[in-house]
């Protein structure tokens, strides 16, 4: 396609999309109002209903359970692929050394990063745990936590390098994390059909609300929530960086 | 609409115009994790922290962590690779 015919083409898909762009834009409730009830619904309810002020969580774990479990199992089933396409033994040797591009060279850790590193991934896996505990009171819940938990993970690769890092994630764990996780949160939904209530139905005694142990079955789901997440993030971390070691013999096939 | 969130509103297009202009893929993952930084800032200014922990997590640790390592890895010398193509 020459030049011309591709400036004409984009004149032409402005000209058709323009209109209603500004249709839309013109027409948007203002910057900070909420029209949608659904909201304002749950602010009203969820407190006395399910005793958390945490309303996000209420709609992820309990009214909307099911939306998260589907969630669940996307990232395990991404974290499943990206493992079997990342499959081979490069890496997997504590001891493998760095893999080269052409001749820049791989600098050693310095002391302050190594100091800074340690002390900060301490607190940030403290910060994670807190994020998930607290996720029927206060902003946050198993998936950022969970990330967190994991972004710490990278942290400790940064500061002891890959071989003091692989001494520390042991990859069995990760895996039964993130599958276990995921497992006890279906197998919440099944434990309430067992006991003859629906799928996912909250038949747990929900506590008094702002308690950190208010919510009732939404905390283990809350729970499954935090370690699939740790676990799936950290998996990805040790198979991605896995790949930038150097090759043994026989790895290449 | 307070000056904070126009300036960070400012600060997001500015950053994410930066990722859509650099052309080095290495400079473009770093531009990215500036970008979620920002955005990051934006959701917690909106009264969102819990996204701003996931945008924080993701968008500025984990996401340019995986980028870095798949740079590193394509451009990683690899013996099959050589005895390939002959070099």
């Amino acid at each position: 396609m020459t030049r011309r015919a591709r400036l004409l083409l984009c004149v032409l898909a402005a000209a058709c999309l323009l209109p209603a762009c500004l249709h839309v834009a013109l027409h948007m409730p203002p910057f900070g109002a909420h029209p949608l009830p659904y909201g304002e619904a749950i602010n009203a309810l969820a407190t006395r209903q399910r005793h958390v002020t945490n309303m996000v969580s209420a709609v992820n774990f309990d009214y909307r359970g099911l939306d998260t479990l589907g969630e669940e199992f996307m990232l395990l089933g991404a974290v499943t692929g990206t493992a079997v396409l990342l499959r081979g033994s490069r890496g997997e040797q504590l001891t493998a050394r760095p893999g080269r591009v052409g001749n820049r060279p791989v600098a050693p850790r310095s002391d302050a990063v190594v100091l800074i590193c340690r002390a900060l991934a301490a607190l940030t896996v403290l910060f994670g745990v807190y994020v998930v505990l607290h996720a029927m009171t206060t902003p946050g819940g198993g998936f950022q936590g969970g990330a967190i938990i994991a972004a710490a993970t990278a942290l400790i690769f940064l500061g002891e390098g890959y071989r003091g890092w692989r001494r520390i994630m042991r990859t069995g764990l990760l895996d039964a994390a993130e599958g276990g996780g995921a497992a006890l949160y279906a197998l919440c939904g099944f434990a309430a059909m067992a006991a003859g209530w629906p799928f996912l139905h909250n038949f747990l005694p929900l506590g008094t609300p702002r308690d950190v142990f208010s919510g009732g079955l939404m905390q283990i789901e809350n729970a499954g929530v935090g370690f699939a997440v740790a676990g799936g993030f950290a998996v990805l971390f040790v198979e991605f960086l896995e790949e930038t070691r150097a090759e043994r013999d026989g790895d290449g096939a | 609409m307070s000056i904070l969130i126009a300036a960070l509103l400012l600060l997001a297009a500015a950053t994410g115009s930066g990722v859509a202009l650099t052309r080095t893929p290495r400079r473009q993952v770093m531009a990215m994790a500036v970008n979620g930084l920002v955005l990051a800032l934006l959701f917690m200014v909106l009264q969102a922290p819990d996204v701003a922990f996931s945008e924080l997590a993701v968008g500025t640790v984990a996401l340019p962590l995986l980028f870095l390592a798949a740079l590193a890895s394509v451009r990683m010398d690899r013996r099959s690779d050589r005895a390939r193509d002959g070099g």
